[in-house]
């Protein structure tokens, strides 16, 4: 029982707060962040999308490797892994369950396998680029390979308000809390307690779209004072905001890299095969 | 005062016969506005709540007429050129906002981004340049990589400054600075004008009812009032003009309320002098800041007769402790042993907000916890309402380790009343924002409670409003209302009278008085010591997350030592005070005056007088 109390402890608002903020900025010394973001997202989209379209286990497990060294090289924190584990083993431990009603003995745990291999490089490479580059670069890099200003820039003003956010609804939470009745018995692991925060979260919802709704009155007109509907109309503006991406020596070498490695996969796979 | 110089240039800004209706609205906010101002001065603009002051300021870059769409006439030019062929953007390069929520001002996550952010919109090359000579206006270059999120509210404001000033703004408009920050940073954004204005030529426009910032730093002073311009005058004849400000429920500073009060005692003493038809006691210019009202009321004292001998003894020195029990006739109710609190930051530091504190607090006592911004205030009140718990050493509330129970169980006995009171509405109608405790937690007398809360607390008429959209001293004593229907033996309240104009802050204080019929212990913190003075029974300083000093009222304001270390400031009775030699401070204006009076027909002896017969 201690255990899972203890869980509850660990995670706190603060604390997916605290994570989701090194994720998105705490990146500031990995080696994947000085790279040109229009390169990485590239590289980002032939991970995304081409994997759904293999059926080879050598290029897929190589694939793999690749993603969770540079997974490594972007310095993500220990939450998002765990978060992403729990996320593959349920998705696809509950599907073989599944198969097993209807049927299926653990031979059906091969094609899983592959589907959790797809599934793995995709997020591992989302991770990868999502926490490789803080939001301002990924913000760059869209608004370079024309991705329309006010999609860009809501991008790094979320992160942006993010915190702002979390504050405002942590104090809708705890209002919740301090008016509010837990209740009494916890129940078997803690349910009750369990439903209750369920419960909570949903509730406060409603406050909170209420105080940002209020908030946004502001920004929107400072937002307006400041020029950005108009840098938006303006293609000088643009230019300016991004003369600072330059494609370099070590964006070449990651890229063609990248690639040597996926063709001698497809290489590997198409002569042992 | 008009310059002859700038008489040649014209006025920066003009305004001309302006009405404005918002969309919806039946009454016009804005009524016949004419109001012209010279370049590189300094104006504060005042008028009580809903006369129209942030209205006038969107005037002038434009977001009226061109953003808000409503009934508007007349005509705005500034720098000769009419607003109404130009659009917001054009406008806003020559006119900077800062917004009264500065905070949500800032749009992007780093400093230096945001001071570029402008610039960069407008696509000027020297962007870079611009934004970080914006920064040193403001003194922000050293934090120049921080996020936003690191920063003090100070440094926050100080950001969005710099924000409207890297696109070259001639005009600067700050939307109540003062509200939003504890004094010593308030005066730092202050400062910050100040050279502004006076080494770099900017035109500068506060909305302000702080009038001791407005005597300090301001040159002239624009009174609105229901939508229309009273009168624009020198910031001493402003500052004087005593009966518009008092009708419109603006406070004079305080030292000229003293000097009016005083004068005001004199001529009832001396009936001879006395003279209905002597318009001078009201016409008479009294000083507005503490430097010039040293020397006015000194020249005072100095008639006096120097031979009186008998040591001067205090008169109030002692009464502020007489409610001082011996410590073991009390009941303590909540204990401190050396409790310590930590943060996780996003570099995965570990940042401690509180050392080892060592506090027992009683039964019926009414506590101000005072020091600056992050000297620890708000962490101890969390940690006694156990949203944070201690990260060593322990809090007992009520003989209760805060650690063994959870927030629910103890929110039954202490009630937290957040610093900003929208956070804690969960409700859509007054009503059942007090009654969501009384049900949820089933009261057996709910009914009755709501009633009498609604009652007490002057809900009656708002009680089927949606809380979030009243006032500001309205919200407030929502917040009080939900708190105090529990019944809590402890209540602990962040701030109550920050970002309240003077009127409300005197109904606050009336409130807090109520407040003592329902609850035992009250724990406020703040950084209002005209609060502490009037208020509180114990004061506690706090300073870099310790406990810098514990005793009464008196005992704390008479060690100015002590109050520059813990970053706060005096009001300006008692720094008056302290100047003319009294003991202890007065802590009001009315007060003083009093005192001063008393000194001056004899009936007390003033200290300095007697000093040489001791020497």
């Amino acid at each position: 029982m201690q255990l899972v109390r203890n869980w509850f402890n660990k995670i706190s608002l603060d604390r997916i707060q605290l994570e989701l903020m090194n994720t998105a900025y705490g990146s500031g010394h990995a080696s994947l962040s000085r790279l040109d973001p229009r390169g990485l997202l590239i590289w980002y989209l032939f991970y995304a999308i081409v994997p759904w379209f293999l059926n080879s286990y050598v290029v897929l497990a190589g694939m793999c490797l690749f993603v969770i060294i540079t997974t490594v090289l972007s310095r993500v924190t220990p939450f998002i892994i765990i978060v992403l584990c729990l996320g593959l083993i349920g998705q696809v431990g509950w599907l073989f369950i599944i198969s097993l009603f209807f049927g299926g003995d653990i031979s059906s745990a091969l094609p899983l396998l592959k589907l959790t291999l797809k599934l793995s490089i995709v997020s591992l490479a989302s991770i990868t680029v999502f926490s490789g580059m803080d939001p301002e670069k990924i913000s760059d890099g869209l608004l370079a390979l024309g991705v329309p200003a006010a999609f860009s820039f809501s991008l790094s003003y979320g992160y942006r308000i993010l915190p702002v956010l979390f504050e405002e609804f942590r104090n809708v939470l705890l209002s919740y809390r301090l008016r509010g009745k837990a209740p009494e018995r916890h129940g078997v692991l803690y349910w009750r307690l369990g439903a209750y925060y369920l419960k909570l979260l949903v509730y406060a919802f409603f406050p909170l779209m209420l105080a940002t709704a209020k908030r946004s009155r502001t920004t929107v007109e400072a937002l307006e004072t400041r020029g950005f509907s108009y840098g938006m109309k303006n293609p000088a503006a643009k230019k300016l905001k991004l003369s600072h991406l330059k494609l370099q020596r070590r964006d070449v070498l990651f890229l063609g890299g990248s690639a040597l490695y996926v063709a001698l996969l497809f290489w590997t796979s198409a002569s042992f095969i | 005062m008009l310059n002859p110089n700038n008489e040649t240039r014209g006025p920066v800004i003009d305004i001309r016969n302006v009405s404005f209706t918002y969309p919806g609205s039946e009454l016009p906010v804005l009524n016949q506005v004419n109001l012209t101002i010279e370049p590189g001065s300094f104006t504060a603009i005042i008028g009580g709540n809903g006369s129209g002051k942030s209205t006038l300021c969107k005037l002038l870059n434009g977001l009226i007429p061109h953003y808000y769409s409503g009934d508007f006439e007349g005509e705005v030019h500034i720098h000769g050129q009419s607003t109404a062929q130009k659009t917001v953007a054009q406008l806003s390069r020559r006119v900077g906002y800062v917004y009264q929520d500065f905070d949500n001002q800032l749009v992007r996550p780093t400093v230096l981004d945001e001071a570029c952010f402008a610039p960069l919109n407008y696509g000027l090359p020297d962007y870079k340049d611009r934004a970080l000579h914006a920064l040193e206006l403001c003194g922000l270059t050293h934090l120049q990589h921080r996020y936003i999120w690191e920063l003090s509210g100070g440094q926050k404001h100080l950001l969005a400054l710099a924000g409207a000033l890297s696109l070259g703004a001639e005009i600067l408009i700050v939307d109540e600075p003062v509200s939003q920050l504890d004094p010593s940073h308030a005066r730092q954004v202050y400062e910050v004008l100040q050279e502004l204005n006076q080494n770099h030529g900017k035109t500068i426009i506060v909305i302000e009812h702080h009038s001791e910032f407005i005597a300090d730093y301001c040159q002239e002073v624009c009174l609105l009032d229901q939508g229309r311009v009273l009168w624009k005058r020198p910031v001493t004849a402003a500052l004087n003009s005593l009966d518009d400000l008092e009708r419109l429920g603006i406070q004079p500073p305080e030292v000229t309320q003293a000097a009016a009060y005083l004068a005001a005692l004199q001529d009832t003493n001396i009936p001879m002098r006395w003279n209905p038809n002597n318009k001078q006691a009201q016409q008479a210019t009294y000083p507005i800041t503490t430097e010039t009202a040293i020397p006015y009321f000194q020249r005072q004292l100095q008639t006096l007769p120097n031979e009186t001998p008998a040591p001067w003894v205090s008169t109030r020195s002692l009464s502020a402790d007489d409610n001082h029990q011996p410590d073991n006739q009390r009941n303590p109710v909540i204990q401190f042993n050396g409790a310590s609190l930590n943060y996780r930051t996003i570099r995965k530091a570990e940042r401690t907000v509180l050392y080892g504190i060592d506090l027992t607090l009683y039964e019926d006592e009414r506590i101000a916890l005072i020091g600056n911004n992050g000297a620890g205030k708000s962490s101890l009140l969390k940690l006694i309402a156990g949203i944070a718990k201690p990260s060593d050493g322990s809090v007992a509330v009520l003989q209760q380790d805060t650690r063994s129970i959870s927030i629910e169980q103890l929110s039954r006995d202490v009630a937290f009343v957040f610093q900003n009171p929208e956070d804690m509405f969960i409700e859509d109608s007054v009503r059942k924002e007090i009654a969501y405790c009384l049900k949820r937690r089933g009261y057996p007398d709910a009914d009755d409670t709501l009633q009498r809360m609604l009652h007490s607390f002057r809900l009656e008429p708002l009680q089927d409003r949606d809380a979030r959209l009243l006032s500001g001293g309205q919200q407030r004593r929502v917040s009080l209302a939900i708190g105090a229907a529990i019944r809590p033996a402890i209540m602990l309240l962040d701030e109550p009278t920050a970002n309240l104009d003077l009127a409300t802050r005197e109904e606050l204080l009336r409130t807090l008085e109520e407040l003592n019929q329902h609850v035992r212990t009250v724990l406020i913190a703040t950084h209002d010591m005209q609060l502490v003075h009037r208020w509180a029974t114990r004061v506690i300083v706090m300073h870099d997350g310790r406990v810098l000093a514990d005793g009464t009222a008196a005992q704390v304001f008479a060690n100015p030592e002590l109050i520059r270390r813990a970053g706060l400031a005096l009001t300006q009775s008692m720094e008056l005070s302290a100047a003319l030699g009294l003991q202890p401070p007065c802590g009001s204006p009315i007060e003083l005056a009093d005192r001063l009076n008393r000194i001056l027909t004899g009936k007390e002896i003033h200290p300095h007088a007697a000093r040489p017969q001791l020497v």
